[in-house]
């Protein structure tokens, strides 16, 4: 049993093991952001509707900003930085969103991008109805979503290629 | 965010050591209601207590019947193959759920226990006659899911009891489902939903579930139209009639997300969709 104000806590953070003493009332978001300075991962609405606040947890999407810091104990997360390549070099998807024009703001686009991700990774075929279930979670306010779902296709049809 | 204290107990015993222990405590499953509600100061707890680390409370076991455990996730429901198979109406109604990020995390248990009119997936397992199996340190009982909603945010829960498991009995092999809901955009919650089951020998209906969401206090069944439809042989005319019924027996409010007026009318045509769909009829 545990539960005294803070309490330390290891997980894999892109990869990496951490260690990071929380406190038992914050979220994933607030110690991503402000003890591990992970500032990819954005709060938008903070109750779980816009999406900009997504990461991966074993495999799943998950939104950060409703996810209780001490639950991540063992778990692996990866974020948006989790996706940059060994020379600091976009991933497939990024640089997909580039091309297609899927960014204006941009503030969405972390989520987006792991929202994406978490469903390349288990549907590496997604149709369009796919995707956009997928993303149904995530809420652009300035581009619109045709190119962010053509972006989603044309990573996908890329990672597919690489295969 | 007010601060507050964290538990993870690793059993059941230590929950309710706990929740005697610590005034002002909650229990918290995903968290995807509990969250918001004290980010906007709605609940203050002292401190929460996590159901999360319960080994077992995530089962979901498909033999015959089904027991499901509070704790799996909306997710865990709609990928699992054999829920799909038996309880295709449950898993249709789990689809109809938010947003891939809230089924990942949000548990079957934890909508239930919030005891909103417009939870999901109440429909289906009011129209499957699902009991709920609701346990203290002394004592477990179960209960028809019908007799657990008291009004928004109530429930027959004591302030020590927990919703462990989710129980169904197979359903007849005659038993036609559906679920419908209507909400603004698809991952909102419900203005109004409904789920069906029939279980039919050629055109009569021997049995009749029919529950419909946000039109009441409560997830709310619709025994008028179950009734007049028992022993029926079932018609066009029989399914205008359970529209028309669907409207006068919904008592619903008007609120940020509908009119009472659209509500009414929205149910008794999804009432009427919902019903053809069962019966595999053209929609009209």
């Amino acid at each position: 049993m545990e539960g005294d104000v803070r309490m330390e806590i290891a997980f894999i953070l892109n990869s990496s093991e951490v260690t990071v003493t929380v406190d038992g009332h914050r979220r994933l978001i607030d110690v991503l952001r402000e003890q591990l300075g992970q500032t990819g991962t954005k709060e938008g609405c903070g109750e779980g509707e816009c999406g900009s606040c997504t990461v991966i947890i074993d495999g799943r999407a998950v939104n950060s900003c409703l996810y209780p810091a001490l639950e991540v104990e063992g778990k692996s997360v990866t974020t948006i930085e989790g996706l940059l390549g060994p020379k600091n070099e976009l991933s497939i998807i990024q640089q997909a969103f580039v091309e297609q024009g899927a960014i204006q703001c941009g503030f969405c686009t972390p989520g987006m991008i792991m929202s994406a991700k978490a469903l390349l990774d288990s549907n590496p075929n997604p149709s369009e109805e796919d995707i956009r279930d997928a993303l149904l979670g995530n809420f652009c306010r300035c581009t619109g979503y045709v190119q962010i779902v053509e972006a989603v296709k044309e990573a996908a049809a890329q990672l597919k290629g690489k295969q | 965010m007010n601060r507050f204290k964290y538990y993870k107990p690793r059993s059941l015993d230590e929950v309710w050591e706990l929740k005697e222990k610590i005034p002002g405590s909650l229990f918290i499953a995903g968290g995807t209601d509990v969250i918001v509600g004290i980010k906007n100061n709605e609940l203050r707890p002292q401190a929460l207590i996590s159901l999360r680390s319960i080994p077992e409370l995530d089962d979901i076991e498909v033999d015959g019947g089904a027991r499901i455990g509070a704790l799996a996730t909306i997710s865990d429901i709609i990928q699992n193959p054999e829920l799909r198979k038996d309880y295709p109406v449950l898993v249709e109604a789990a689809k109809s759920f938010g947003s891939v990020q809230i089924r990942n995390v949000a548990t079957i248990g934890g909508n239930l226990c919030n005891c909103s009119p417009c939870a999901d997936m109440a429909l289906p397992l009011l129209v499957m006659e699902a009991k709920v199996r609701l346990q203290t340190t002394k004592k477990s009982r179960e209960i028809p899911l019908n007799e657990f909603f008291k009004g928004p945010g109530e429930s027959c829960l004591s302030p020590h009891e927990i919703l462990t498991d989710i129980l169904l009995d197979p359903l007849h092999k005659n038993a036609k489902t559906s679920f419908m809901k209507k909400g603004r955009v698809k991952m909102d919650l419900a203005v109004a939903s409904v789920a069906v089951l029939l279980e039919m020998e050629s055109k009569t209906c021997h049995k009749a579930r029919i529950a419909a969401g946000s039109v009441a206090p409560v997830p709310l069944r619709l025994s008028k139209i179950e009734t007049m439809f028992e022993g029926a042989t079932l018609t066009k005319k029989d399914v205008t009639e359970a529209q028309r019924l669907a409207e006068d027996n919904v008592v619903p409010i008007t609120d940020v997300r509908s009119t009472e007026e659209y509500r009414r009318q929205i149910t008794g045509v999804l009432v009427k969709r919902a019903l053809e769909r069962a019966l595999e009829w053209k929609e009209t």
